[in-house]
């Protein structure tokens, strides 16, 4: 699959490509936004890595740029040096599918990357049971085991897990949980949520130890990511 | 000028001229008749009683008619001494003078032959003036048998200078060093009272005055002459008496103007009646006269206006009443010792010295007022006044009305200045020379509680200053007090911490008015808290830039110079880390002190979590276990996540680098009740050697991050103050402690949020 990064600084753009290519993809690489821009034109990519600060065009206006100008948009993944969270959550707001925080550790930059082209390639096959490391989990029953023991989930608990589970290293936005768990976003209490999560997380206690944490972006959402072992 | 060199001066002026125009006036006729009018009132009040012994023989109205006109025959004469010589009198004045011979020898002779022998006769002696060929004077004595046969022969001047017979002299100078004569009446005392002279006599120089008391007219025993001559007077009548004899009747001119109140003349043997009583008491009455007159009518003009310094001006009118009759008292109490002080001169200074100085005063005060008003005018001080058709009609009145409008003008000023110092933004005092607080301003008293106002500058900075600065900052009052300033302003303020935590500059600036004369001194503090945060943060910056910054680099660069294998990567990544965290941290810490607090709700095990799993990368590179025990019952807190996050995690950091390989670190929450509010706590337990109790009460103090101990105790300098930092912003606190067991105990207590 063909990644595209835009960063200025040459020794980021050289380790992002890297770890895309050990994943079996193709990288090409942009100094500026208007370089990427212009071969977004003509050329097809299957992801967007976008550095937040470039000469020429910055992050996000080759963000909404994408979104306004492309009809069938490739996801975007955006990369800022700063965590503050108005930042994050401006750039998922604007249409980005996910965020890297720069300097991040290569095994999350993998599984970011391989989360989204997952989504993106994903067939949408129904698989009754699904492994993930120590959890195993059965959708007919809706039950989770881990280390071969089955942890007691409600239906509520069960389909939280699960949808973490499918879109691990991805963030989702509360709204996005809401509406797939709840169908709802409006009567809902929003400790609910928080609550509901956070039992999951102790009942199947995911944790490093564990090969999986749960993220809190604060102000948007969660995300499930695994540990890279390595 | 000086207002008290012009008062000085004026003061002498108007003693001086007062005192001129007395001395000249004391030459004046018309003050010696003030005098003696003075002395007539007064002498009346107590007259002396007539001797007894003395007995006037008249020649009276009745004498002429019975014996015929005047002069009578000489043997006449001769024929009453002869029958006085019977009676026996002690001594015998015969105030007529005989002086012409008459035609023949034989009734002079015979008159000569009556008054030989006892009684002692005294005949008198004229003096004329002027003298006849240029002469100053002229004797006229008596006939030579008078002259021979009588005991002695007196002057009988009488005169006064104003006519009326106050002043005798018992001895006569004609001067030009002739013969000095006694008068008659001295002559005939020396006998009465066998007597070389009268003490009187012996007391005064020849020629001195002295005034004459007399006594109630009418008073000494008289018989008339035709009576003794027909020897119609009764037997020791006249024995042992000292007998007068002289002319009384009207047409015989020898009548004299006498000092009594009802005026009127006096014979002249009555006078001499009068003169020979007063020698016998010895009770004439001294004048004082040349310098000494001088002196006592000068001296209570200048003992007035030595009341006038001292006493208001409402006294000087009675002071100067007061003087007058005081005067006037003095008089009259020396004429009870037989002095006669002349009070005219000295009444008359007194009159004059009052007005005088009133009106020097009046015009003093005027030429102040007008010259203060003016002053001020020109100073700008006040506005016009003298044209604002002022009612009070004389220029004193405009003039007190305008200073009246100058000083309700500066009374505005004063309140204005004061409202000026009381709104001042900066306390501020004002000290005297002894240091004694004059004047403050209302943020000095709020800041104090009460007013400094009246309390000793030393005092007031022991009540403020932090202990530890409060000597060098009495020193330096002390110092810049003594030695006058110059202007030098780094010498003349001070820094120091106020006991309620804020930083001050005292500014001290000296108080000169405009005769250069050092008044006290004004202190004024500014408030530079703010200024010195500022400064205390740039320490901060300057010290991570220069350490905290600076260690983890030359970590990394120390690193990259041996073999870049699995393990100096991990040393490198982990050193990178700490500078970014470092950096964040500051940039955070920066921002949160210019941003309101805005949390979100959180549930707060949800974040210990996070913060947890994303340091298991570190605990695990040291095999340690991080462990959180959650008893928070899925409380929320109101948080800013990422800071709060960032805080957990420098403690949580903290814990593992203080904690021994193959331990564990706990974090436990826990759902407490303070003060009767939801509050959730987090301890973070670690297993490590615990704090250094030296360390612990100052652990989390921001701006004593230059302390080397505690800089390697925390590792990352900005670590444990930024948590606290934190802490504060949501509301709650962290504090540090020893476990007993071994370990360190951190905790941070923040407020649960309620639903909704």
């Amino acid at each position: 699959m063909r990644v595209a990064i835009a960063d200025d600084e040459i020794d980021v753009t050289q380790f992002l490509a890297k770890i895309v290519e050990e994943q079996g993809h193709v990288a090409v690489t942009f100094s500026d936004g208007s370089l990427l821009t212009q071969a977004l034109v003509r050329d097809t990519f299957d992801l967007v890595i976008l550095d937040w600060m470039m000469p020429g065009k910055d992050g996000l206006e080759t963000l909404k740029w994408m979104s306004e100008t492309l009809t069938d948009a490739p996801p975007v993944i955006m990369m800022t040096n700063r965590t503050a969270k108005q930042d994050i959550t401006d750039a998922l707001n604007a249409g980005a599918d996910d965020y890297i925080t720069k300097p991040e550790d290569r095994g999350v930059i993998a599984a970011r990357i391989n989360a989204i082209l997952r989504r993106t390639t994903s067939t949408g096959a129904f698989e009754t049971k699904a492994s993930y490391g120590k959890y195993e989990l059965d959708r007919i029953e809706q039950t989770v085991t881990m280390d071969g023991k089955t942890v007691s989930l409600t239906a509520k608990e069960f389909e939280l897990a699960d949808l973490f589970f499918r879109n691990r290293d991805r963030t989702l936005s509360r709204n996005y949980i809401m509406e797939t768990i709840w169908r709802t976003t409006a009567s809902l209490a929003t400790r609910t949520l928080d609550m509901h999560i956070s039992r999951v997380r102790s009942k199947l206690t995911l944790k490093p130890e564990n090969g999986f944490r749960i993220f809190t972006v604060f102000g948007y959402g969660y995300r499930l990511e695994t540990i890279d072992k390595g | 000028m000086n207002l008290r060199l012009r008062l000085v001066l004026e003061w002498l002026l108007i003693g001086s001229v007062a005192s001129i125009l007395v001395i000249f006036a004391l030459s004046w006729r018309g003050i010696d008749d003030f005098d003696n009018s003075i002395y007539d009132q007064l002498s009346a009040a107590g007259r002396p009683q007539a001797d007894d012994d003395i007995l006037i023989v008249a020649i009276d109205d009745r004498s002429l008619a019975e014996i015929g006109k005047w002069p009578w025959p000489r043997d006449v004469h001769a024929e009453l001494f002869e029958k006085l010589k019977r009676l026996q009198p002690r001594t015998v004045a015969f105030d007529i003078l005989i002086s012409e011979p008459s035609g023949n020898e034989e009734p002079d002779n015979a008159l000569g032959a009556a008054i030989a022998g006892a009684p002692p006769v005294f005949v008198p002696l004229h003096f004329i003036f002027p003298g006849t060929d240029g002469r100053p004077y002229e004797t006229e004595p008596p006939i030579r048998q008078l002259a021979e046969n009588a005991a002695g022969i007196g002057q009988v001047n009488l005169s006064d200078r104003d006519e009326v017979i106050r002043r005798i002299e018992l001895c006569f100078d004609p001067g030009n060093g002739d013969a000095q004569w006694p008068h008659l009446m001295e002559l005939q005392f020396r006998a009465a009272a066998a007597q070389e002279s009268s003490p009187a006599f012996g007391r005064t120089k020849c020629g001195e005055d002295l005034i004459l008391p007399y006594a109630e007219r009418d008073s000494f025993a008289t018989i008339s002459y035709a009576d003794l001559l027909r020897s119609q007077v009764p037997d020791g009548l006249v024995r042992n008496r000292d007998v007068i004899i002289g002319a009384t009747a009207a047409g015989m001119g020898d009548s004299h103007p006498v000092p009594f109140a009802s005026g009127g003349l006096m014979p002249g043997v009555e006078i001499m009646a009068n003169m020979l009583s007063t020698l016998k008491s010895d009770s004439f009455i001294r004048p004082v006269g040349g310098w000494q007159k001088i002196a006592l009518s000068i001296l209570p003009i200048w003992l007035l206006m030595l009341a006038f310094l001292y006493f208001p001006p409402r006294l000087a009118l009675i002071s100067s009443v007061a003087f007058l009759l005081l005067v006037l008292a003095s008089s009259a109490i020396a004429l009870a010792w037989k002095i006669w002080i002349p009070p005219a001169g000295a009444l008359l200074g007194i009159l004059l010295v009052y007005p005088l100085w009133g009106w020097r005063r009046l015009q003093a005060m005027s030429d102040f007022m007008e010259n203060e008003v003016k002053q001020l005018q020109k100073e700008g001080e006040i506005g016009p006044l003298l044209n604002s058709g002022s009612p009070a009609g004389d220029i004193v009145g405009r003039q007190s009305a305008a200073l009246g409008t100058a000083i309700d003008q500066i009374r505005d000023l004063r309140r204005f200045v004061s409202d000026v110092l009381s709104d001042l933004p900066d306390p501020m005092a004002v000290a005297d020379n002894e240091g004694v607080v004059i004047l403050s301003n209302d943020l000095v008293e709020q800041r104090f509680g009460e007013s400094v106002d009246g309390m000793q500058i030393d005092e007031v900075i022991d009540a403020v200053v932090v202990p530890s600065q409060r000597k060098a900052v009495r020193e330096h009052v002390k110092v810049t007090a003594t030695v006058v300033p110059q202007n030098n302003e780094a010498e003349n303020y001070i820094r120091f911490n106020s006991v309620d935590g804020r930083t001050f500059v005292m500014r001290r600036s000296p108080v000169i008015n405009d005769k250069e004369r050092h008044l006290g001194d004004i202190y004024y503090l500014a408030d530079i808290s703010a200024l010195a945060s500022a400064e205390a943060q740039r320490e901060e910056v300057l010290q991570l830039l220069s350490h905290d910054m600076r260690a983890p680099q030359s970590a990394i660069i120390a690193s990259l110079d041996g073999k870049l294998n699995k393990s100096a990567r991990k040393r490198i990544e982990q050193n990178a880390r700490r500078t970014m965290r470092l950096a964040q941290d500051f940039v955070d810490m920066a921002r949160m002190t210019e941003t309101e607090f805005a949390g979100e709700d959180i549930l707060f095990a949800d974040l210990v979590r996070d913060v947890a799993d994303s340091l298991w990368p570190l605990a695990e590179e040291r095999k340690l276990k991080i462990e959180v025990v959650d008893r928070s019952d899925s409380a929320f807190v109101l948080a800013e996540a990422e800071a709060l996050s960032r805080a957990i995690g420098n403690l949580v950091d903290n814990a593992i680098k203080f904690s021994p390989q193959d331990s564990q670190i706990t974090m436990t929450l826990r759902r407490i009740v303070i003060n009767k509010s939801n509050h959730i706590s987090l301890t973070i337990s670690d297993e490590g050697g615990g704090i250094d109790p030296q360390i612990l009460p100052r652990l989390f103090t921001k701006f004593a991050s230059s302390d080397r101990e505690q800089r390697r105790a925390k590792g990352t300098g900005l670590g444990l103050a930024f948590v606290e930092t934190v802490a504060t912003r949501h509301s709650g606190s962290v504090r540090a402690e020893n476990r007993k067991g071994g370990g360190a105990d951190f905790v941070l207590l923040l407020p649960e949020a309620e639903e909704g």
